[in-house]
């Protein structure tokens, strides 16, 4: 054997296969059967412990080196290394092969610090590597359930953590948002002592997070001190089992906490966004569908002139104006409010449009297509919701007014003399009791006479006083403009009572519809 | 993804492909090395590692896989990976377990190769 080669291959390489076949050498000339080098020093997952990292011989030697070790093994330190060889006996002199274990023994331990130095290195790469890429997550991942599961499977993985958990704040309570390795409590509330004692790293915390686990650490997901979420982590793993985090993680971890702060509040305010948006087309959808039902022009009925306006206050309103051709040639106007704004107000309102075409059209006025009406609006209706209307038939050969009021405001007939008839209020707004009766009555339209139907937008509009704009003012415009077109008295209307109003937000839909007997028989 | 490693693993001719579905953690990678190392044992020197029900690895379990590596060119064989997600397969990269191991995208690819 030439020593000095030999010595030279551990020199360059020290691998196992080398330090066995020295050992191996070695147990021939000292006379044993099994031989095994320990390091001095920590091992690759943390752990300071003597390990064996070669050994020959038919006898297992220990993995671990305790001390002190059975008296059946013998022992000689070398400068960096341990050497543990069976049977024990007395080592005496056995040439430079002490040497060379010891050089061999001394470059491994070398290699693997390097190698240990190495995946430590590498695995803060990776950490900064987790932390740089929920960086990026903030511009580009915007599902909210797939951020989150990916903040925890990071946050797990980073820590070493056997299991975790992250809540997510909604209205009072933390509620949990996904779970590995383990049972975590459902829900949590902010102000728990528990929690409080948990974040606070306070020691024997009896945590009731992640159960069953012993060595808990949670950080808040906050952003600008605003409370948002919770990130858990329970048992740092090593390879013997699990043990308590190190400052280090807990400051990892709050590192990840805060991007992960920024990344589910960018989340949540796409998700913000996107809920308006889709509810801003569902309103512009529902606004189109409702200025649909509203009439596109104005019939024409020799002798008579027609005119209606609608304003919603909203997007979305709950006013409807129509014109019906009845049976025998008659004509009827219909104005109807209805509960609510909005959305709902308009799905009711189509149900109106269409309850008021199928029963209505083709058909003469009778008691009875109220009630039937009412006992459709009833049935398609939720309860809290229900229609005043006002319904006039006009029979265009004699001027005669035959009119159906469900609780809706009394509309004004003015006189050509100049004097005006409130026509009758009263009845039951449709919708609310089924089977209610509703009772008519009829008056005559002289020539010259304009009758005007509203929703109570227009009387009840507010000044900034609180004081409404009232009947009084709408029947004195009516009296002064009753000679006008119909056209201009429809935008007197809308302008006095923006005027009125000085500012203040239109609180009610507002709607007009006009008619009039012209003077001389024909339409001007 | 299980709680706990669940493995399944089909042998094919001259290579075994183990699929994982949990943490690769100190439990998880302790499970696949015990049957790695009795699949070496059967004399396959090939084994494709399918991580396609896994989501997550620590280091523990990096460090296991390592010495699985380690083994496999001990024996001049090979370890390969295949189904990574994006962010195991960064780590992987990072963590230099990609110098010594294929890692494909899918099985079928690795079956071509």
């Amino acid at each position: 054997m030439n020593w000095a080669d030999l010595l030279g291959e551990v020199s360059s390489s020290a691998s196992a296969g080398s330090l066995e076949t020295l050992l191996a050498l070695w147990c021939e000339a000292a006379g044993v059967d099994s031989a095994a080098l320990y390091a001095d020093g920590e091992t690759l997952d943390g752990e300071t412990s003597q390990r064996r990292f070669a050994g020959v011989g038919s006898v297992e030697l220990p993995e671990v080196l305790a001390a002190p070790h059975d008296d059946a093994f013998g022992r000689i330190d070398l400068a960096r290394a341990t050497l543990l060889f069976y049977p024990a006996r007395r080592a005496d002199d056995v040439g430079p092969i002490d040497v060379l274990l010891s050089q061999g023994s001394e470059i491994r331990r070398l290699r693997d610090s390097l190698r240990r130095q190495h995946f430590q290195d590498n695995y803060r790469l990776v950490e900064l590597e987790a932390i740089y890429e929920l960086g990026l997550a903030i511009a580009s991942t915007l599902d909210l359930e797939q951020l989150t599961e990916e903040i925890l499977l990071r946050a797990v993985s980073l820590c070493d953590a056997r299991s975790g958990a992250i809540y997510l704040l909604e209205g009072e309570e933390l509620k949990q948002r996904g779970t590995i390795g383990g049972y975590a409590a459902p829900s949590l509330r902010p102000d728990d002592p528990m929690v409080q004692g948990l974040l606070e790293a306070n020691e024997g915390v009896e945590q009731r997070v992640l159960i069953g686990a012993e060595f808990p650490l949670a950080v808040p997901v906050e952003i600008e001190g605003k409370l948002m979420g919770l990130l858990a982590v329970a048992d740092k793993e090593n390879r013997q089992g699990v043990g308590p985090f190190l400052e280090a993680d807990r400051r990892t971890l709050g590192l990840f906490a805060n991007q992960a702060a920024i990344a589910l509040e960018n989340a949540r305010l796409h998700l913000e966004a996107l809920e308006k948006e889709r509810l801003e087309r569902e309103m512009e959808l529902a606004a189109e569908i409702q200025q649909r039902l509203l009439p596109k022009g104005t019939p024409s009925f020799p002798g008579f002139e027609i005119a209606g306006w609608n304003c919603p206050a909203w997007q979305v309103g709950g006013d409807y104006y129509g014109y019906m051709a009845l049976g025998r040639g008659r004509l009827g106007l219909v104005v109807a409010d209805v509960t609510g704004k909005g959305m709902p107000a308009a799905l009711l309102v189509s149900t109106l449009h269409s309850a008021l075409r199928l029963l209505l059209e083709g058909s003469e006025l009778g008691d009875s297509l109220f009630e039937q009406l009412n006992q459709h609006i009833v049935e398609s209706s939720s309860p809290n919701k229900f229609i005043t209307l006002i319904l006039v038939e006009l029979d265009p050969e004699t001027g005669g007014l035959r009119c159906l009021n469900a609780g809706h405001n009394p509309g004004l007939l003015v006189r050509d003399e100049g004097s005006v008839v409130e026509l009758e209020a009263g009845g039951m707004p449709l919708g609310l009791v089924p089977g209610t009766n509703y009772d008519s009555w009829s008056l005559e339209m002289g020539f010259g006479d304009l009758l005007c139907l509203y929703s109570d937008g227009i009387t009840e509009c507010a000044a900034p006083d609180d004081e409404e704009f009232g009947l009084e003012r709408l029947r004195n415009l009516l009296l002064e403009d009753r000679d006008k077109p119909l056209s201009e008295i429809l935008e007197h209307i809308e302008t006095a009572t923006l005027e009125f109003a000085d500012g203040c937000p239109q609180a009610d839909d507002q709607t007009v519809v006009l008619l009039r007997r012209c003077r001389d028989g024909s339409a001007d | 993804m299980a709680d706990t490693m669940k493995l399944r693993v089909d042998r094919r001719d001259g290579m075994a492909v183990i699929h994982t579905d949990g943490y690769i953690n100190n439990q998880g990678g302790e499970e696949i090395a015990r049957v790695a190392y009795e699949l070496i044992d059967e004399g396959y020197k090939f084994l494709l590692l399918n991580l396609a029900k896994t989501k997550i690895v620590n280091s523990i379990g990096i460090s296991i896989l390592i010495e699985i590596i380690e083994k496999m060119i001990e024996i001049e064989g090979k370890l390969s990976f295949c189904d990574l997600t994006p962010t195991i397969d960064k780590t992987f990269h990072i963590m230099g377990l990609a110098q010594y191991t294929n890692i494909y995208p899918d099985e079928a690819a690795a079956g071509q190769s």
